[in-house]
């Protein structure tokens, strides 16, 4: 089953156009990832799918419903959970409320939301600071507590954005276990990333865009292979061995 | 004695306290401003629900207070309605006013939302005071309304002494801190906080922040009616600078944000501390300088923002907390000294 399916998608800001004309598709328990330079719309991309920008053309589709001006909480519910690029955590409450914020969305009683967020910390190894305020917390604890909190929500189909912008080399080799340990519990992942190392290494397949627009699609290897994609993104900035 | 049983212990001190105090003090003038105090604190948990939670700036909750005393007032002496039911029609009343005024403006932020709540308390004030009539309903303008004090008895709302009022208002006060605790531990407090905290992101996470805000103003409006209710039968004259007026809905916003927005403890405190500043500068100093305790309200408030801007409960509740460890850890010591020997 597709679990998302993205169709000549386009979102306009005033005269400029954010995404172009942009086609996706995942199957269910794939890894796809994201890339191209910054500005290219790729967060753009992401809040169009997750229901806070209505899309200015195309069709988007989650589990083979028509999701195009669903509201972020109903997709929420439906199984599509995101991330922010900029993380945004609920500074003066602990991290385990955060994550319970998260959990809530599939109970109403309180022991329940609070085992689920439980489980959660442990999983993503917070458990012992989930009495600390999420304000306190380093960058690299508060990218695992974003991913944490939309996993509460137990979704079918999460969305990434940089989860690993700012960390340090041995904190992205974690956060790549987290990932694969995320799609091994049953998850798609859609992933936007600039680290090279880390998203070749996991995408099962890889996405260019630039400008808006899908300039190649494919299996890492050919897509960091491809032409087009090292003269408009990678140039001689990023040497793929 | 355990930790929770100290707690315990502690709540039924403060029970036993407030429950007590008019048998020992028997002075009308210091009920009076007791009753003042405990309907501050209602006003301002009730308040809370929305404006502490929900992380929003109301200015404007005199409205409510004028619903709920309008309502039931016009009831009582046009129908010969009870003022308990009247209490109920004003504060469904007030939900319906609080709903229309949260729809289009929950949608702003920060301060266009603050602005935009006194707009609207205001305006209904404006509106009263120009308002004779309202087809059959006498609201008398300017003039308000007094009640003449002909039936007492607690049918009638209505008691010679101050000691009915002052249990009344201290069951009100009761009922609201339990309410504000159970929403803190429900789905709907941790919706509310999320979504005042990082708005965007609550809704990520499944969060109808709008429609929670509107759940908290309408029950925080609710509440809010059923003390101007309280206030018509205790004062037996309303008239809409009394009811609906601004100074008390920013004395409303001041003794939160000094005893503690989005706290449970907060509005009491702020009560306790603010409430005999205005009535003692009223008292000494009304005459000469009738707008004293709002300056000194404004004083304590930037030097509280300066030092602990999370308001007084915050180093309130953690020595109230140190103390409760000294006192279960003294005793855990002592066991253990036994226990040894
Ligand atoms: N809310 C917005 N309003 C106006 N312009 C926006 C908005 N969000 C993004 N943009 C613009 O859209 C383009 C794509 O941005 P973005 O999707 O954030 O890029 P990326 O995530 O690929 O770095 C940029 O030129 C950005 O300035
Ligand atoms: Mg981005």
């Amino acid at each position: 089953m597709k679990i998302l399916e993205v169709n000549n998608l386009s979102k306009d800001f005033g005269g400029l156009r954010a995404v172009d004309n942009l086609s996706l598709a995942m199957e269910q328990g794939e890894i796809l990832g994201l890339i191209g330079p910054n500005g290219a719309g790729k967060s753009t991309a992401f809040n169009c799918i997750a229901g806070v920008y209505p899309p200015t053309e195309g069709t988007i589709r989650f589990c083979e419903e028509r999701i195009n001006n669903r509201k972020p909480w109903d997709l929420c519910k439906q199984g599509l959970a995101r991330t922010f690029q900029i993380v945004k955590p609920f500074s003066s409450k602990t991290v385990l409320y955060n994550v319970m914020v998260g959990s809530f969305a599939n109970t109403d009683r309180k022991s329940t939301a609070r085992d689920k967020a439980l489980d959660v910390l442990d999983f993503l190894h917070l458990a012992d600071k989930r009495d600390l305020p999420a304000g306190s917390m380093t960058i690299a604890d508060r990218k695992r507590l974003e991913i944490g909190r939309a996993l509460a929500t137990e979704p079918k189909l999460i969305l990434l954005d940089e989860v690993m912008a700012g960390l340090r080399p041995t904190e992205v080799d974690e956060m790549v276990d987290i990932i694969r340990k995320v799609r091994d519990s049953g998850i798609s992942v859609f992933l936007i990333e600039h680290i090279m190392r880390a998203i070749m290494a996991l995408s099962d397949r890889l996405a260019v865009i630039h400008f808006g627009k899908k300039i190649a699609e494919g299996a890492p290897k050919d897509v960091a292979a491809d032409e087009n994609v090292i003269k408009a993104y990678l140039g001689d900035e990023y040497v793929v061995s | 004695m355990t930790r929770h049983q100290l707690q315990i212990l502690s709540l039924v001190l403060v029970g036993v306290v407030s429950f007590g105090l008019p048998l020992v003090l028997r002075s009308p003038t210091y009920l009076h401003i007791l009753i003042l105090l405990y309907l501050y604190a209602y006003l301002t948990s009730s308040w809370n629900l929305v404006g502490g939670f929900a992380g929003v700036l109301p200015l404007g909750h005199a409205a409510f207070v004028g619903i709920g005393a309008y309502t039931s007032t016009i009831l009582s002496l046009q129908y010969g309605l009870s003022p308990w039911i009247g209490m109920i029609v004003g504060g469904i009343l007030a939900v319906l006013v609080g709903i229309l005024i949260g729809l289009p403006t929950f949608k702003m932020r920060g301060a266009y939302f603050a602005l935009a709540t006194i707009a609207f308390g205001e305006g209904i004030r404006v509106m009263v005071e120009n308002i004779d009539y309202i087809g059959p309903l006498k609201l008398n303008g300017p003039r308000g309304l007094e009640i003449p004090p002909l039936k007492t008895g607690l049918t009638h709302f209505m008691f010679a002494g101050k000691e009915p009022y002052y249990y009344i208002i201290l069951v009100m006060l009761i009922l609201v801190i339990t309410i504000t605790y159970l929403i803190s531990q429900s789905k709907l407090g941790y919706y509310l906080n999320a979504g005042g905290e990082e708005p965007e992101a609550a809704m990520a996470l499944g969060v109808n922040v709008v429609r929670c805000k509107l759940i908290a103003l309408a029950m925080s409006s609710f509440l809010t009616a059923l003390a101007g209710t309280f206030w018509a039968q205790f004062t037996l004259f309303i008239h809409p600078k009394s009811v609906i007026s601004l100074d008390m809905s920013f004395e409303i916003a001041f003794i939160a944000l000094i005893g503690g927005r989005g706290s449970i403890a907060g509005p009491v405190l702020g009560a306790l501390l603010l409430r005999p500043v205005s009535d003692f500068s009223r008292i000494y100093f009304g005459d000469k300088l009738p707008g004293l305790h709002l300056i000194i309200f404004g004083v304590v408030l930037i030097l509280v923002m300066l030092y602990q801007p999370r308001g007084l409960q915050e180093p309130l509740t953690r020595a109230y907390n140190r103390l409760l460890d000294r006192l279960t850890g003294a005793r855990a010591e002592q066991a253990l000294g036994r226990s040894r020997a």
